[in-house]
């Protein structure tokens, strides 16, 4: 058993608008797998459909090998989640939450959980329907870490955060996962909270995952080229060319934006008669966006 | 794990219930409240028959408090969970059949409550009244029925609120196209044919459900908590 979490041909269907279709993923153990993908992609139902909440239509789906959602009590037993929406009790106080949730977890940490409290700064005697946002959001982390699981399933954690208390959360996270090597499955559309600290990722667009691969991959992979005199068709490449343009008032220079780059492959555009004139690094975010273009049928790959 | 959901439901509902509570203890001793002893003497006034007919008017009172506490345990039971759209309770290590159980039986413990105070106020109010001869107080058995009736009336909404609302719309809906529809296919159809006595549908539904052995019988039946 080497997945986490293993999806294969996962289908759903929420209503006429919107369908998960043929979704195949995989989460190794002990990664930390960022899920990427702009508002209402499929993430969250992704992530319900693997935490038992909605059922698939087709496809199946395993967490640490054992079957969902047959499976799903001792499955859930070792998943820490942290939903997109706040789903707690709001007229407990933090450590009624906490009494509360800790009832249900064998491996409930106690010390740990108000050593988390202490860090993430949280009043125990505080009501839930009085905290801020932020404070709300670091309860859902305290809960979920301290149940001590081996999958931790963030679905926007720091969503509408401010900046410190984000921080606050991804170090939290950070900790955990260096003290016990637990997998993290991460989602998110803030492209560069998940580039300093993924190793794998899978990108959602339209209900179909569009890509995953190593982030180290994702992010060295693709590149912006210039390009000049190209033929206006080109032959088969070892990259893939996502888009093509002609940049404005220069003649017959294009950029290439194109997955799967290497060094030793401007050769391959030399034989065609064409020049690089040079080739950079994308960041994630640009990547992210690119490569989601790529796949759109209004902007696919060669489009001007 | 009972503890601390049988505490979450205690925190969600003690707003509505603690008045329900004191209506529960306050009800038998508004019940006898006319039946004061007269002045100078032991027993009260009324004849036998006038204090068990004052004590009838209250009766439609008891069986009414009843559901009403029923329907605020089951309803507030699932409230929270319904707006939080049922995502914390599915994240627990339980199955769906535990977790409603639990849930059923934080209710099932709280419901002792005006079940208790219902008790109390009966003991006190048969205590406060000088009865005449003939007349007993039922004080106990008053309480039971009461606790009975707050259970059936807690257990049938308990079981509807746990679906979506869409379910609990399919099912209001169907019990009232059932009604409205059996009473005017009764009224209008059966009775033109002169078939009415042989098919009343809904008449011999709304019998099973409300005497003799039918599951809401506890509310029909006898609430006095003074009577031969």
């Amino acid at each position: 058993m080497s997945n986490a979490i293993e999806l294969v041909d996962v289908g759903w269907t929420a209503d006429k608008a919107f369908a998960l279709s043929d979704i195949s993923l995989n989460v190794p153990m002990g990664a930390i797998y960022g899920f990427l993908g702009p508002n209402g992609s499929g993430k969250t139902s992704t992530i319900r459909l693997f935490m038992g909440m909605l059922k698939p239509d087709r496809g199946s789906i395993s967490i640490f090998g054992r079957a969902v959602p047959k499976d799903m009590k001792s499955i859930l037993a070792r998943i820490g989640y942290v939903p997109e929406r706040p789903h707690v009790y709001p007229m407990l106080t933090v450590a009624e939450q906490l009494r509360y949730h800790a009832s249900f977890f064998r491996l409930w940490d106690d010390g740990w959980a108000k050593e988390l409290m202490g860090r993430l700064e949280l009043d125990a005697d505080r009501k839930i329907s009085r905290m801020s946002k932020g404070e709300t959001g670091k309860l859902l982390l305290l809960l979920a870490l301290s149940q001590r699981p081996d999958l931790l399933v963030l679905d926007e954690p720091t969503d509408g955060l401010d900046p410190v208390v984000r921080r606050d959360v991804m170090a939290a996270v950070l900790d955990y996962v260096s003290e016990t090597s637990a997998t993290v499955f991460i989602s998110s559309h803030l492209v560069h909270e998940l580039e300093r600290i993924c190793d794998w990722v899978g990108v959602m667009d339209a209900g179909r995952l569009v890509a995953e691969l190593p982030m180290q991959r994702f992010k060295n992979g693709i590149k912006r080229l210039r390009v000049d005199g190209a033929p206006e068709v080109l032959e088969a490449f070892p990259f893939v060319v996502l888009s093509r343009h002609r940049d404005n008032g220069s003649g017959s220079t294009e950029t290439w934006i194109v997955q799967g780059w290497e060094a030793p492959m401007r050769y391959q555009i030399e034989t065609l008669g064409a020049t690089l004139r040079d080739v950079a690094d994308l960041d994630l975010e640009e990547s992210f966006v690119e490569l989601l273009r790529s796949f759109r049928p209004s902007t696919t790959a060669g489009a001007d | 794990m009972y503890q601390p959901m049988l505490y979450l439901h205690w925190k969600q509902i003690r707003v509505a219930l603690i008045p329900l509570v004191v209506a529960s203890f306050g009800l038998p001793l508004v019940a006898v409240s006319g039946l004061g002893p007269a002045p100078g003497s032991t027993a009260t006034s009324l004849s036998a028959y006038g204090i068990v007919e004052l004590t009838r008017l209250w009766l439609p009172v008891f069986p009414a408090l009843a559901a009403a506490i029923g329907a605020t345990l089951a309803l507030s039971a699932w409230n929270w969970d319904h707006r939080l759209g049922h995502v914390y309770a599915l994240s627990l290590p339980l199955t769906r059949v535990e977790y409603a159980l639990l849930k059923m039986g934080a209710g099932m413990v709280l419901a002792l409550l005006p079940a208790l105070a219902m008790w109390l106020g009966a003991h006190a109010a048969a205590w406060a009244v000088a009865l005449p001869e003939g007349l007993n107080a039922y004080p106990n058995q008053l309480a039971f029925r009461f606790l009975l009736a707050i259970m059936i009336a807690y257990s049938t909404l308990f079981a509807m609120a746990a679906g979506t609302v869409r379910t609990t719309l399919w099912i209001v809906g169907l019990a009232a196209a059932f009604v409205v529809g059996g009473l005017l296919s009764a009224d209008l159809v059966l009775t033109q044919v002169g078939a009415f006595e042989r098919f009343d549908v809904v008449g011999s539904v709304m019998d099973w459900l409300y005497r003799g052995t039918g599951p809401f019988q506890v509310f029909t039946g006898n609430w006095s908590l003074i009577d031969v």
